[in-house]
């Protein structure tokens, strides 16, 4: 179970990562000119990229930073800590499933960061909501 | 010791995060979005001290390789100010520096040249290469230009569209060319050499993404693209006397 959570932690950081690469391309704008091989200027210069004035790749960024934080407190056994981490792990999860369906449907340009991070978040959602389940009704039996 | 450990972990990772970013948005220039209003938005054609001004090193001159001759040019040949935009008719970024380029022009008059380069980003824009095939097959009947403003204004009404080529056809009725012999020119061979070679002249000067402008042979910065910005630096560009 233990396991589970150090998987959890790691891949919040990659999440990281690539959140703050992607705040970074928005702030700086780096994305906002075409290229060859960018797919994200069209995502990162929709209306959809921007919640209350705040890049959407900042929020990101601050949800995958309390994914680790709270991960972390679940290994080093802070009680309660995984049923917060869960809730959000879900909120994360539904909200990357309406950005692919924005990308997929509305603005119709995929962004390969921002399935990078839906990646991640299904994995999250599989690593701390999923797999402990399976995990202790394994353990039940 | 144990109790303690969880927080530092998270304190260095939120230093390491908070320290990256902030490293990266000093060495990346911050640029807003095309046409937006920037921070400094107020600043006005007079404003000599502008950050613009105080932050425009400028980049050598750069020459390339020859592109599509004769090229697409308005304006008078001795404008002080020369302007040399490669652009994609599908980038949305080329959409919304269109208009600031008319109406730089419209304010400066004579005193500036546009050349447009053709330069689609293929593959990413599945309908860049017809757009731009439409257009120079328009100027080989002398409309290039109006071709060129139908396109980029009615931007949102193709480029989602599967099949470009009938609207494209439309537009070349509505400025009223030869419609048999453009839809000749837009496969024939003087159309992709004439692509070819403003994709040739962009990559040889180091032309990367859409819109790229240079200025009297100097690449303007893609942040100072945004019409208050591009004022000043024309601004400076004619008081410098190109220098």
């Amino acid at each position: 179970m233990r396991k589970l959570y150090v998987v959890a932690a790691l891949l919040a950081l990659v999440g990281l990562a690539d959140a703050l690469y992607l705040t970074i391309e928005h702030v700086t704008g780096q994305s906002v000119r075409c290229t060859i091989i960018s797919g994200c200027s069209a995502v990162l210069s929709s209306p959809y990229a921007v919640v209350a004035g705040i890049p959407l790749a900042a929020l990101g960024a601050a949800a995958y930073f309390t994914v680790f934080s709270l991960a972390i407190l679940t290994l080093f056994g802070y009680p309660r800590v995984a049923l917060v981490l869960r809730a959000i792990v879900i909120t994360m999860f539904a909200i990357s499933v309406w950005l692919m369906y924005l990308q997929a449907f509305v603005i119709r340009e995929f962004c390969q960061y921002c399935l990078l991070s839906a990646l991640i978040t299904t994995a999250l959602l599989v690593v701390t909501v999923i797999a402990p389940r399976l995990v202790r009704g394994g353990a039940s039996v | 010791m144990k109790r303690i450990l969880p927080f530092i972990i998270i304190l260095v990772v939120l230093g390491v995060a908070l320290g990256s970013a902030w490293y990266l948005t000093r060495t990346i220039p911050a640029s807003p979005t095309l046409g937006s209003q920037s921070p400094s938005g107020s600043q006005t054609p007079s404003s000599q001290g502008s950050p613009v001004a105080q932050q425009q090193q400028k980049p050598p001159v750069v020459q390339g390789v020859p592109g599509a001759d004769p090229p697409h040019v308005l304006g008078p040949a001795d404008a002080p100010i020369k302007i040399e935009e490669f652009g994609d008719f599908e980038c949305p970024p080329c959409g919304i520096f269109h208009p600031i380029l008319q109406q730089m022009h419209q304010e400066f008059g004579d005193k500036m040249q546009i050349t447009f380069r053709e330069f689609p980003l293929v593959p990413t824009h599945q309908h860049a290469l017809a757009a731009a095939s439409a257009a120079e097959a328009a100027g080989l009947q002398g409309k290039f230009w109006e071709m060129h403003d139908m396109i980029y204004e009615h931007q949102n009404d193709w480029k989602k569209e599967f099949d470009v080529r009938p609207i494209f056809e439309g537009y070349a009725k509505q400025i009223g060319i030869d419609v048999e012999r453009y839809n000749r020119d837009m496969n024939g061979e003087l159309v992709a050499q004439r692509i070819f070679a403003d994709g040739k002249r962009g990559h040889s000067l180091g032309v990367k993404g859409t819109p790229t402008v240079f200025m009297n042979g100097r690449e303007v910065p893609f942040e100072n693209l945004p019409a208050e910005k591009l004022r000043v630096v024309i601004q400076n560009e004619l008081r410098s006397g190109g220098k």
